[in-house]
């Protein structure tokens, strides 16, 4: 387990370095630098090249690249991420600023998207080929399929303009400092309705057909056979035997869900204004800011191969198969 | 039975969800009668800001919209009335030296800043310093106090203050625009650049309340302004970068102004849901949208060819297909309510079949049958840059190359983002792109046309257009203090860059704006809009303002009823 555990790490180690390279080549080699940027926002008129020098040389853009890197590297090793081009403030300061937000609005996302998508799924694994499980999987195919700016403005324009029964956009009211704290509350929740519903009824139809699939492949198993046959019920072969059977891909689904959690949705915070890490990472790639853009890459790249690490380690406790292979 | 806490949880939250704001909702039948004539105090603005404020630093605004928000909390030395000319702001008066070079302004005597203390000439000298000092990176007014004189510019007593330039510019009186006055005290303690994003102390009527990164900017009336008090109470910034999300919040109530897109704006006005709530205003500020011709390309830098192009080009389908007639075409550097404007001066007639004589005419013919014209064996055919993200700026560029492929010339369209694109212009590394200009309240147009201003050295002549005749018009006319002889030297200015053709000249277009008609006073200047002028939206009111006034944070929907 333990050689397991540390080969894995390393994987992880390697695999960030090439991340933070590879982001680094790739968003420095875009045309366009933070200072053209700057020249283009302000109507072009005119900085002076004393300046235009200054702030290159502040931000080390003079430099050959590898050398940028490194300069880059060793302030991130001990989580100096620098300061962002357009306004100079720290860019560990901007994203936990913006984390909250996002985080917040995908964990409901994901809450719900869970709670309601795998127990259809199950149901779906034991009424499979009857008619109304056939209907809902064309249902959720089309609601998969649906885009989600589409689906954002028809909310809106619904519940929000035409009803008024929700907030139409923002985190919260004007008046949200003045409230109670329950006030605060239903006030922050009656917001997030809308973007969640956005965010969650795409993920829904995966969660429905993936947990759906899975289970149906393990009850088509012979130990469930075995488990119907010593006389134990539906629900319990389900539960007990099925479900717990189908945890495997589950965890993998679980693993590559968790970097979503952090890294936001930018339509659906756009339109909703949902001020997240979805909305600062479009604006940093767009203002060439490269700081940001690095420091948002490590923060999903971190929470990534923690996922992935996090779903190994599940594997291994869920199936000591996996354990024994590797001392094979 | 296992689902049921699940479903009693969904109910929950539909519950708390569902619950509706506790306010009272306004403006029912019982409610007196509103003069409109009558400018009402209070209430709360709700304005638009389509992206966040980069600093509320009113020496490093960078743009239009730190410029919204520091026009509330910040005085100039002089502000611009409806006509752009210049009027007091925190100078009440001034006299300028013959030479044009001194300029001694008399302060108001009763300004303060909203810390209480009282403005002094040292803050504006203080200020000025600040300007001039590249590391301030005042991007917006470190260019037009390139030649201030730091060492004689001087406070001569606490209310008169002396400043004093190398170089005598006719546009310098409007530049103090710019000159937003900071408290030395405040100021000079702390990181200049760091410290002043989410905080600031100005002069002007209106102090900060928060700013909440990201999401809003909180103003409210300061009680004890030195000038004539706005009637607003509170004024919150809503940053709103989706259009669709801030049209619907303009129908909805909960938003004030906002600026909308063409095509909307011509649906919406039309709309009578929309109308009922919505004023659609429209207005020209100063801008125009131009091709510019690279000059150090071969084939581009014979006029001919250059104006042989501006004749392939249909203004009036530009201005009725793509705009529904809300722009106008340009027929020179000068939008037609500036003063510089020449009326004499006629728009380029679309006229393909002259455009092919002029070609003819400068040696390109079709020697090898293929469609294009060419010359020494060389095709005529050049890329043409337009912006990413404008739906227009690639339909006039697609206009463009199928009007010039009939003539024979032969155009690919490179499509770019902003920042590739100024990258390319800057390094002159460009054949022609389709781009607009935002212009100053002072037509001068020198950085962009002397023959000295090119991207290497500072300047913006990135066509690289030299013209010895316009070279010395425009040095004189910069330097030249007595208006009417002024006007005379952009007059024929205009003349030579028409015949000239730098640019091709498209249009000036218009800026389309929804007002929410409970707002008042809302009147468009000559150029500037509705913003950047005095009164402007410091003189905005707002029909019945409703609940308690001293609030810095109104009710919610109260905004939106």
């Amino acid at each position: 387990m333990t050689i397991y555990l540390v080969r894995r790490l390393l994987y992880a180690v390697l695999t960030f370095f090439g991340i933070t390279v590879a982001t680094f080549v790739l968003i420095h080699s875009v045309p366009g630098d933070p200072i053209s940027f700057f020249i283009g926002r302000t109507g072009v008129t005119g900085i002076p090249l004393e300046v235009q020098a200054a702030i290159r040389h502040e931000f080390h853009l003079d430099e050959p690249l590898p050398l940028q890197y490194v300069y880059w590297l060793r302030g991130a090793i001990t989580f100096d991420f620098g300061v962002s081009i357009v306004d100079r403030r720290p860019v560990r300061e901007r994203i936990a600023e913006k984390l909250p937000a996002t985080f917040q609005l995908n964990l409901v996302a994901f809450l719900l998207a869970s709670s309601i998508g795998i127990p259809i799924g199950l149901w779906s694994a034991t009424h499979s080929g009857h008619l109304v499980e056939r209907a809902s999987a064309v249902g959720f195919f089309l609601l998969y399929s649906l885009p989600s700016f589409w689906v954002a403005l028809l909310l809106m324009q619904w519940l929000a303009v035409r009803f008024d029964v929700l907030p139409l956009f923002g985190m919260m009211s004007n008046d949200y400092y003045e409230m109670t704290v329950w006030q605060q509350f239903v006030d922050r929740t009656r917001h997030i309705v809308l973007p969640a519903i956005t965010m969650t009824y795409a993920q829904l139809a995966i969660m429905a057909r993936f947990t759906k699939s899975t289970v149906t492949e393990v009850i088509r198993e012979d130990f469930i056979t075995a488990a119907r046959a010593k006389g134990a019920g539906t629900t319990a072969v389900l539960w007990r035997h099925a479900f717990r059977n189908a945890l495997m891909p589950l965890i993998t689904l679980l693993g590559i869900t968790i970097p979503y959690l952090i890294s936001g949705s930018v339509i659906v915070e756009q339109i909703f204004q949902w001020d997240g890490i979805g909305l600062l990472y479009y604006d940093a790639i767009l203002s060439r800011d490269y700081p940001t853009i690095m420091g948002l890459t490590v923060a999903t790249a971190v929470v990534t191969l923690l996922a992935s690490l996090l779903a190994d380690i599940l594997y291994a406790v869920a199936d000591p198969r996996v354990r024994l292979g590797e001392r094979a | 039975v296992r689902s049921r806490p699940l479903i009693a949880l969904l109910l929950l939250v539909c519950l708390v969800a569902c619950e509706r704001g506790e306010t009272p909702v306004a403006g029912s039948s019982s409610l007196p009668p509103i003069d409109l004539s009558k400018p009402q105090d209070g209430g709360t603005l709700v304005r638009r800001l389509n992206l966040d404020i980069s600093t509320l630093n009113p020496l490093a605004l960078a743009s239009r919209y730190d410029r919204y928000v520091a026009n509330y909390l910040f005085t100039p030395v002089v502000y611009l009335d409806r006509n752009l000319q210049p009027i007091p702001g925190l100078a009440d008066s001034w006299e300028i030296s013959d030479d044009g070079l001194t300029y001694r302004f008399n302060l108001n005597k009763n300004a303060t800043f909203s810390n209480g203390r009282p403005v002094r000439a040292s803050d504006v000298v203080y200020t000025l310093k600040k300007i001039a000092d590249p590391a301030t990176e005042a991007v917006q007014a470190h260019d037009a106090f390139a030649s201030l004189d730091v060492a004689k510019t001087r406070a001569i007593d606490d209310h008169t203050v002396e400043v004093v330039f190398r170089e005598r510019l006719a546009a310098q009186l409007i530049r103090f625009i710019d000159v937003m006055v900071i408290p030395e005290d405040v100021y000079s303690a702390g990181d200049f650049r760091k410290d002043f994003i989410t905080r600031a102390v100005g002069s002007g009527p209106y102090t900060l309340v928060r700013r909440d990164v990201g999401k809003e900017v909180v103003l409210q009336r300061r009680k004890d302004y030195w000038g004539e008090r706005p009637h607003i109470e509170t004024v919150i910034f809503k940053v709103i970068n989706d259009h669709a999300t801030a049209l619907n919040a303009l129908k909805q109530g909960q938003l004030d102004e906002s600026i909308i897109a063409a095509d909307t704006w011509q649906r919406e006005r039309n709309n009578p849901q929309s109308t009922r709530i919505i004023d659609f205003q429209r207005f020209y500020t100063l801008n125009y949208n131009y091709i510019a011709w690279n000059e150090h390309n071969p084939i581009l830098k014979d006029k001919r060819v250059r104006r042989a192009m501006s004749m392939c080009i249909p203004l009036d389908a530009v201005v009725q297909d793509l705009y529904q007639g809300t722009a106008r075409a340009m027929s020179g550097p000068f939008t037609a309510d500036a003063w510089a404007y020449n009326p004499t001066v006629p728009v380029v007639k679309y006229d393909p079949a002259g455009a092919q004589a002029l070609l003819t005419a400068a040696g390109w013919r079709d020697t090898n049958n293929d469609g294009v014209l060419d010359k020494d064996g060389k095709p005529l055919k050049f890329d043409l840059i337009a912006m990413t993200g404008s739906a227009t700026s690639k339909q006039v560029a697609q206009m463009a190359q199928s009007e010039m492929k009939n003539v024979g010339v032969q155009v690919d369209i490179v499509m770019m983002d902003g920042s590739q694109a100024i990258r390319r212009l800057m390094e002159g590394n460009y054949d022609a792109a389709y781009l607009s200009w935002d212009l100053d309240a002072d037509p001068d147009p020198h950085a962009i046309f002397h023959s000295a201003q090119t991207p290497g050295s500072g300047g913006q002549n990135f066509v690289f257009y030299s013209n010895p005749e316009a070279d010395r018009i425009m040095e004189e006319a910069r330097h030249e203090l007595d208006p009417s002889k002024r006007k005379d030297l952009y007059w024929r200015l205009h003349e030579i860059l028409a015949e000239d053709q730098p640019y091709t000249w498209i249009v000036q277009v218009s800026a389309k704006w929804g007002v929410n008609k409970r707002v008042q006073g809302v009147a468009s200047s000559r150029g500037f809009g509705f913003f950047q002028w005095y009164p402007g939206e410091l003189g905005w009111w707002i029909a019945a303002p409703q609940g308690d006034t001293q609030h810095p944070a109104p009710a919610s929907s109260s905004a939106g009823s």
